[in-house]
């Protein structure tokens, strides 16, 4: 999850530069810290009246998108505020930063949470003072205003049956998973294993290993597992990053594995055009920020109170099961 | 009487209050009770490890692993909740005596092993998050993971007298004890004796061994009660929980007067360095500069900190030098 | 008069690594009486108190008090059995307060485990009016000046009710007036019954103030008897050993009438540092050894410390080849070629841990590098050069220092400030802690480097090693020259009694 493009990098740099320009209040992702850092402060002057806080997991491709499309509806008018801020993938930060900006008075707030149970008591917090929470991609075990996910189950289903085909029905697979205390790791695995069961019966998953969402982690842990099964027909990484190291394994050691990814960041479309990768869910991230924005400009000038959703909020995004066939349809636009 | 003169960390506390009252006027948001609140709760385990880095600091040591003990406790408790299900009457005591045997190990290993505290407790730092990872419920039943902890008697510390969290009272006992320990009691006085001249000390005919042994499980059981704060705020623990944490609670202790060098300090300063710490880092976010320039200004204090630690304590060593 | 027998040690005998530090010393000291101790450097003093305040445990000997045998090796043991010191280094905490170091690990307590500060203060002020000491009590130790750091010291000892008080050059820093107290304390601990043992380097102390004597020379006690019975030479006689005095003495005599006395190559007029030393002048000619001799607190190593540039001079000046010399610190003066050998070689002179070759280039090694890049064979080539000129061994680049000898050790240290080019090599105690042996080998090697023509000033405290190497001796006197005089023409007793001044 760490490995991040220089690309990507320098598209938020860029993006930030022009946020700047704007007179947005933005403070910069990762590279541009402290640039937008200081800007940041002398905007404070000028308050916005409806402030919004994005409090990522870390910095990453998947959060820079989501901070783009939210950015992509509130730039448009300038009685929003936007503020980005780092969990430095620690819980007990990431509920500091929750309180700092609850007490800051900000109207709404994302969180891409560190760990689904450690938010809790932060987002119950926010809720009593009437401040809506939308969660993205991973949900927290407190209920809040809504949660806007990329369809982990149903898309890990489509996974297992994508692949389950491509190796003809019959063999054993591999999962690189995610650590434990995250919703979506939960949803994505129990959606490929309940999708084998469902579409391919005789596919066996024969291992399910944890691999940090890292690519190199991913490199390790996937030798270790061609040890024990060298007759390993597929693998599936819970994200991209895992994917394309279980892709650089099978490169280097000269071995046919089908690949499969899950979010659809651009270097997994475009290992997917070179044939190298089989596929991965595609969702359009920017779109989901952009839904995430939407949904946080109602609650935040409709008057309506978090309190008044009965039952939260629960976006599932729609998606692509992106393969060598299919990814010529997401548009460069559209991928992040 | 004699008093205002002897009062500890006089300098440090004005500046805290001249800290708090810049940002009291430069931002709405800060000068609220809430605000205040927010750091009360946020940053009361971070005084308590503190306080417990003074022992340790206080001897001429250092102690690295309370980082690592904190996961280590959390862990213990995250089992003995949700794996064991047992009631918080039980796992806390057993989280607190896990963190307390941790430090007494650190104290083994230094006096035991004479290796020099700094080693000692950099490999037990890697020991203990290695032993979290090993015990770690999460690994073992992944579905635990998005459980929360329930317990009554854990939950109950994450509560509120008006603006004060109980934390917050957990940490003035602590300070306090640790405070009438260190001024008031022969082991006070022998901690300052060995950290400030260890030969002396020797020749005085003073424990050394356990002086030091009692020193490093006071700093353990100070990261146990830290854990226990953290877990009750988040109702699970993790892994990663209170990774680089030390250092954070060293840099505390030594803004709160302890020297390095050993000998100086007391309990009391390292509350108001870790309080101090929590001040500018929400000051700088509500003022609106980011968590990314945080770890930066961290090491600014830390730098200005050890300067002052070097110039005041450097006289002082002149001093007895000459005589020699 | 003579009272109980307090402490009785006997056979105490301590080894390090070969070396005797102690052999087989018997010691008495009775109550109400004061005893001397006294030997040159290195002949065992600091050893035996160690052994008495238990913070050394003897190789072989018993320690009684009172009668009762004491198991050595502990200090709580010894404190409790009444045996306090006063350390010649203080043993203080500076940033405690004087209250709290007077009663370091052991302050009165309340039931509770509480510190009884009442009491403390009580008890503290109860033995300073008793003794007359005036000390403000809540002052930081570290704030006082260092003679009020002295009479802490003395509070401290005075407080453990001691019945065995032993003071190691207890008036050192102590001013005249000061050392009058001290005096009356201790006859009014004398009249207490408490036994003393007093260690001193000045003479007219033990003269004043001690009853009976015990001289340690090379580990081993050599008299032990009343003051009454031993006149000043004599005891200075057995302090330094006369031993071979005689024989070394004509056979340097033959050497200093070889050697070809070159030019004035370092002279210093009316050198003088305020309250250290006066008006000291002299001249070190090329090709001769110079020693400077004279009791410890003459002020031998603060002088040369200040020609080396690492003190400053308030007056005075020297001239280096004719050329005016004023080292604004030690770099300045080893640039004109002169170079220095401290007497604490582990303190001040080598790295242990580190390499025979890494030491002896340390101190140039700009000629050894180019463009700040190190010439590995020319570090090699000086390297080899410098061992076998020295004779070190083993005579390995890579040996670590800290595994060599003592002999050994001291020639490298020489061996590092020998470069190119030095004109005048000061040394201080060269021989100190090391067997004969090496010291005759370091002897050799110091004449041979006389015959190429450098100038040597050489700080010693052994009069043997005076007499053997010396081509003229220069004497000093609480921070004054005495006299300089030309070894060919001197007895060792006349010598002896220029130091010790009758």
């Amino acid at each position: 999850m760490r490995t991040r493009t220089t690309d990507t990098y320098e598209t938020s740099r860029r993006e930030v530069m022009k946020n700047l320009a704007l007179g947005a209040l933005v403070a910069g992702s990762s590279g541009a810290a402290l640039t937008g850092t200081l800007a940041s402060s002398a905007r404070a002057a000028e308050p916005a009246p409806i402030k919004m806080a994005f409090i990522q997991f870390q910095p990453h491709t998947v959060s820079s998108a989501w901070a783009k499309g939210i950015q992509d509806v509130l730039s448009i008018q300038p009685k929003f505020g936007f503020q980005l801020l780092d969990g430095q993938a620690k819980a007990d930060i990431q509920i500091s930063l929750m309180d700092t900006v609850i007490n800051d008075g900000v109207n709404v707030i994302f969180v891409q949470p560190v760990d689904s149970v450690g938010i809790g008591p932060s987002i119950k917090k926010a809720a009593r003072k009437g401040i809506p929470v939308i969660t993205l991609n991973i949900d927290s075990t407190a209920k809040h205003a809504a949660h806007i996910e990329m369809n982990h189950y149903f898309g890990a289903m489509e996974i297992a049956n994508a692949m389950g085909t491509m190796i003809g029905g019959k063999g054993k697979v591999a999962i690189l998973n995610a650590p434990p205390g995250i919703i979506i790791r939960d949803q994505r695995t129990n959606g490929f294993v309940d999708g084998m069961k469902k579409y391919h019966p005789d596919v066996q998953i024969v291992a399910d290993q944890v691999a940090d969402w890292d690519r190199k982690k991913a490199q390790d842990v996937l030798s270790t597992i061609l040890t024990a099964h060298p007759d390993l027909g597929g693998v599936y990484g819970v994200n991209d990053s895992m994917a394309l190291g279980a892709m650089d394994v099978a490169k280097s050691k000269g071995i046919k594995l089908v690949i499969f990814g899950n979010d659809g960041e651009k270097d997994a479309l475009e290992a997917i055009e070179a044939g190298d990768l089989a596929g991965t869910q595609y969702t359009d991230v920017f779109q989901q920020g952009r839904f995430a924005a939407a949904v946080a400009t109602v609650l935040a000038t409709g008057g309506v109170q978090a309190s008044a959703f009965a039952e939260q909020g629960h976006l599932l995004m729609p998606y692509v099961i992106a393969t060598k066939e299919t990814v010529g349809t997401i548009q460069t636009y559209q991928r992040w | 009487m004699k008093s205002v003169a002897r009062i500890p960390n006089k300098e440090l506390a004005i500046f805290f209050i001249v800290t708090v009252a810049i940002f009291c006027s430069l931002s709405p948001s800060f000068r609220t009770g809430e605000n205040f609140e927010n750091i009360l709760v946020g940053f009361s385990h971070m005084g308590v490890l503190a306080v417990g880095q003074a022992f340790p600091i206080l001897l001429g040591g250092i102690d690295l692993s309370v980082g690592s003990i904190v996961a280590l406790a959390g862990m213990v408790g995250f089992d003995g909740f949700l794996i064991f299900g047992l009631p918080g009457a039980i796992v806390i005591p057993v989280m607190l005596a896990t963190s307390v045997v941790a430090g007494i190990f650190n104290g083994v290993l230094i006096t035991g092993a004479r290796l020099q505290p700094f080693v000692a407790t950099l490999a037990t730092m890697a020991v203990y998050r290695g032993v979290t990872y090993a015990i770690s419920g999460r690994q073992l039943f992944p579905e635990l993971a998005t459980r929360s902890i329930d317990d009554d008697l854990l939950l109950g510390l994450d509560n509120y007298v008006g603006h004060f969290p109980y934390a917050f009272f957990l940490l003035l006992i602590v300070a306090g004890l640790s405070q009438l320990l260190l001024a008031a009691t022969r082991f006070g006085r022998d901690v300052y004796a060995v950290g400030g001249n260890r030969e002396a000390a020797r020749l005085a005919g003073i424990p050394i061994g356990r002086t030091t042994a009692i020193c490093y499980a006071i700093s353990g059981f100070c990261a146990g009660l830290a854990a226990l704060i953290l877990v009750s705020r988040m109702t699970t623990s993790q892994e990663n929980l209170g990774i680089g944490i030390e250092l954070s609670a060293i840099a505390a202790a030594i803004v709160g007067g302890a020297s390095l060098q050993g000998g100086t300090g007391n309990a009391i300063g390292p509350v108001i360095g870790a309080f101090l710490l929590g001040v500018i880092l929400i000051g700088l976010n509500l003022v609106g500069i980011t968590t990314y320039a945080q770890p930066v200004l961290t090491g600014l204090i830390l730098l200005g900190a050890v300067y002052y630690d070097r110039v005041l304590l450097g006289r002082r060593r002149l001093r007895l030098g000459k005589s020699q | 008069m003579t009272g109980e027998i307090l402490l009785r040690g006997t056979g105490l005998t301590k080894k390090y690594g070969g070396a005797f530090a102690l052999a087989d010393a018997d010691l008495t000291i009775r109550a109400g009486e004061v005893r001397a101790l006294v030997g040159a450097n290195g002949a065992g003093k600091s050893t035996l108190i160690k052994i008495l305040t238990g913070a050394v445990r003897p190789d072989a000997g018993e320690i009684e008090i009172r009668g009762n045998r004491i198991e050595p090796g502990s200090p709580a043991r010894m404190i409790e059995a009444g045996v306090a010191c006063i350390y010649q280094h203080a043993n203080l905490v500076p940033a405690m307060t004087v209250l709290d170091n007077i009663f370091l690990g052991r302050q009165p307590t309340h039931a509770l485990g509480l510190v009884n500060a009442r009491e403390q203060r009580a008890q503290a002020e109860r033995l300073l009016g008793g003794y007359e000491i005036d000390l403000p009590l809540d002052t930081v130790v570290g704030d006082l000046p260092t003679v009020k750091q002295k009479e802490v010291e003395i509070a401290k000892a005075l407080s453990l009710d001691a019945k065995v008080l032993l003071m190691d050059e207890p008036t050192a820093w102590l001013s005249l007036h000061e050392v009058k107290n001290l005096f009356r304390t201790i006859e009014s601990l004398k009249e207490r019954r408490v036994a003393i043992l007093y260690i001193s380097h000045v003479l007219d102390e033990i003269y004043e103030v001690a009853q009976d004597v015990t001289i340690l020379r090379d580990g081993r006690v050599v008299a032990a008897c009343p003051v009454g019975h031993i006149d000043r030479p004599e005891l200075l006689r057995r302090l330094v050993g006369e031993k071979l005095a005689r024989e070394v003495a004509t056979h340097s005599a033959g050497d200093v009438n070889e050697s070809r006395r070159g030019e004035a190559c370092l002279v210093c007029e009316g050198l003088t540092r305020a309250g250290v030393f006066h008006e000291v002048s002299f001249a070190l000619h090329a090709g001769e050894i110079l020693c400077i001799t004279g009791l410890v607190g003459s002020k031998r190593t603060e002088l040369v410390r200040a020609i080396f540039g690492a003190d400053r001079l308030d007056s005075g000046r020297m001239m280096l080849n004719g050329r005016a010399f004023a080292p604004k610190n030690p770099r300045d003066a080893i640039e004109r070629g002169v170079a220095f050998v401290p007497e604490d070689r582990h303190h001040d002179g080598l790295m242990l841990q580190m390499s025979v070759e890494d030491n002896l280039v340390m101190a140039m090694l700009a000629s050894v590098s180019r463009h700040g890049v190190l010439q590995r064979r020319k570090k090699a080539a000086h390297t080899m050069q410098q061992i076998s000129r020295l004779g070190i061994k083993p005579a390995s680049p890579r040996y670590r220092v800290g595994k060599l000898s003592g002999g050994n050790q001291q020639k490298v240290l020489i061996g590092k400030w020998l470069q190119r080019g030095t004109r005048v090599l000061i040394l201080d105690e060269p021989t100190v802690g090391i067997d004969v042996g090496a010291k005759s080998e370091i002897y050799s090697i110091l004449k041979s480097l006389k015959q190429e023509g450098a100038a040597i000033l050489i700080v010693s405290s052994d009069i043997e090693e005076v007499m053997a190497i010396a081509d003229r001796v220069m004497v000093m006197r609480a921070g004054k020259v005495h006299g300089i005089y030309d070894t060919v023409r001197l007895t060792e007793p006349e010598l002896i009694s220029y130091i010790g001044g009758e």
